[in-house]
């Protein structure tokens, strides 16, 4: 079932319309980002509010690199993911000191910190932004492939990752902090790299993002708003599991299509819904079925 | 040096303000030990409920805090008793994202009821000023928010400490199950504390939409000044709160006089970050 799931995401220029293939490409990039919150959310037990600082980034080093110094448009995303694990490096200096809400609010801040100075620095025309000229020569299907790549990619990375000794690790220490350390998990070094993995793939997606967007602004790139879809898209998919965030992205990605033209209106939707399944399925639809039925596509457990 | 003076007694009177907008959230999380995500956006509705009563009824937005407090209150209570309460457990995650989802909502309702337009709860006071010296004059709004502040941070506080409701609030807090030993109801007093708290927020936001104009995405911003001013001064200390607010205000209003105003908000961000690195405790906190 993956397998074909999988061909049908990544032949969809050949068999769908513009449309469709527009459709899945927000699938797989908002599939991409969601993963990566879930990483963190689900399994490292760090809730991020400041995950927009990656897609700003992201998105901004693509379009300096090869609207200012004619650097390939593919280099430029990849040095975007670069970009964000310096800067998630130099954030964790701060953050890694704080703990849960105050490691959420201090990411948070800093996102908040990035929109301020990135809407006041000249290099980067101020808070009108920055069209991203070389990429009117790609073709759609080009963006289409980037983006099936990091979503399905997004998905691989996580599960290989639980599978191997640090998701084991992760697990551990989601469900005990103290007695997974002196049973010899490294917590802090586990969660690092957790932070900066997602920092990275967080770059790199927001980079085909605004690719395909053509144009950045600090208002939209640093805004909360990327987190808040996000944190919905999990939750209602299901925190912690990895087919989760697959039916979040595409749960959103449907109402956001259908009411393209009532943002507040989806937002309000998907509020009451992530609202009402904290309430009633704290783990999601993915993890309520999985408890019901014990049926899950793609396990990270071992035995 | 021309206009420091000035620059300082505003940022000092502008601190009392962003301690009336913080009191709430670090009461509620002193109490609940929950980051009420939703009291930026619960303080800008405050200030659009005024900004209907004031166009209506044409009075003053002053006296519309009389009716915003038991609103408020009310919708704090209901929050807290038939949403929040649900999901406080040992988990600190659950009610963060509850309060973070009724942020989004709420927002998203100003958004769709009041237009994404810029709003201000204009009155004679707005451009009156109170001459001190040749180049010294206080506004007499920022006048104003800095003693309704401080006159509802020392109310809440005589409340806690002194009325039965108050001490309840606070054996809830140390102890939810010794509490309900002694016949506490903690449920209610969880939710009494929250409609304290959203009431402050409520008071918070008709003096913010005095004395600044607002939009219906203005609460985040207000939340993290809010938390900036928890950070900064500790929890559960009012006096850390009133401080907080004078050292955030202090630094944004300085900040936008050395580097230009487009940095008065990074500088209050970079302040901040440098306390959460060095002293993530607070200056006045304790541990």
């Amino acid at each position: 079932m993956l397998i074909a799931l999988t061909l049908g995401l990544g032949s969809v220029p050949i068999w769908g319309s513009e449309y469709a293939m527009l459709f899945f490409m927000l699938f797989c990039i908002y599939l991409a980002l969601a993963q990566m919150w879930n990483l963190l959310a689900g399994y490292s037990g760090l809730i991020s509010l400041g995950q927009q600082s990656f897609v700003g980034l992201g998105g901004y080093t693509v379009a300096v690199l090869s609207s200012y110094y004619g650097i390939n448009i593919w280099i430029g995303v990849v040095l975007g993911g670069l970009a964000s694990v310096l800067l998630a490096l130099f954030m964790s200096l701060f953050i890694f000191r704080m703990k849960g809400v105050y490691f959420a609010i201090g990411t948070w801040i800093f996102a908040e910190a990035l929109l301020v100075w990135f809407s006041n620095w000249a290099y980067v025309k101020y808070g009108s932004g920055l069209f991203i000229k070389p990429s009117n020569d790609l073709s759609m299907v080009t963006i289409y492939y980037a983006a099936f790549v990091v979503g399905a990619g997004s998905v691989a990375l996580v599960y290989i990752l639980l599978r191997s000794r640090l998701g084991l690790g992760l697990m551990a220490m989601r469900d005990d902090d103290q007695v997974s350390e002196t049973l010899g998990v490294e917590v802090f070094r586990s969660k690092l790299y957790c932070f900066l993995i997602s920092a990275f793939v967080t770059g790199v997606t927001a980079g085909i993002f605004y690719v395909f967007q053509i144009f950045i602004q600090p208002y939209k790139a640093f805004a909360i708003d990327w987190t808040v879809k996000l944190v919905f898209m999990v939750i209602i998919g299901g925190i912690g599991t990895i087919e989760g965030p697959i039916l979040g992205a595409l749960i959103y990605v449907v109402l956001s299509q259908f009411l393209a033209e009532y943002f507040s209106v989806s937002m309000l939707i998907l509020g009451g819904i992530a609202i009402v399944v904290i309430l009633i399925a704290p783990k999601g639809i993915m993890g309520t079925l999985q408890e019901k039925l014990g049926f899950e596509v793609l396990s990270p457990r071992r035995f | 040096m021309e206009g420091l003076i000035q620059d300082i007694v505003n940022g000092l009177l502008l601190g009392g303000l962003y301690a009336i907008v913080a009191i709430g959230l670090s009461t509620i999380f002193g109490i609940v030990r929950l980051v009420n995500l939703a009291h930026g956006d619960l303080m800008i509705l405050a200030a659009y409920l005024s900004l209907f009563m004031v166009t209506s009824l044409g009075i003053s937005p002053l006296l519309t805090m009389f009716a915003i407090i038991p609103v408020m209150f009310a919708v704090g209570y209901v929050l807290q008793r038939f949403l929040l309460n649900r999901v406080l457990g040992k988990e600190m995650e659950p009610p963060l994202l509850v309060a973070f989802g009724v942020s989004i909502i709420v927002q998203n309702f100003m958004l769709m009821a009041f237009t994404p337009d810029a709003r201000s709860l204009m009155s004679e006071l707005s451009l009156m000023t109170f001459p001190l010296g040749p180049d010294l004059s206080i506004p007499v709004l920022y006048l104003i928010d800095f003693c309704i502040a401080l006159a509802v941070i020392i109310g809440l506080h005589y409340f806690l400490q002194n009325t039965y409701m108050g001490r309840g609030i606070r054996a809830a807090s140390d102890d939810p199950y010794a509490a309900k030993l002694m016949g506490i109801n903690t449920q209610n007093t969880y939710a009494v504390a929250m409609g304290l708290a959203i009431m402050t927020a409520g008071v918070a936001g008709v003096l913010v939409g005095m004395t600044f104009t607002f939009y219906p995405h203005s609460g985040p911003q207000y939340l993290i000044i809010a938390f900036g001013v928890v950070v900064i001064g500790g929890l559960g200390s009012m006096k850390g709160t009133f401080v907080g607010g004078l050292i955030l205000a202090l630094a944004q209003i300085l900040g936008a006089r050395f580097f230009g105003p487009g940095y008065q908000l990074l500088c209050g961000y970079v302040v901040l970050l440098i306390v959460l690195a060095v002293r993530p405790q607070g200056i006045l906190g304790r541990g």
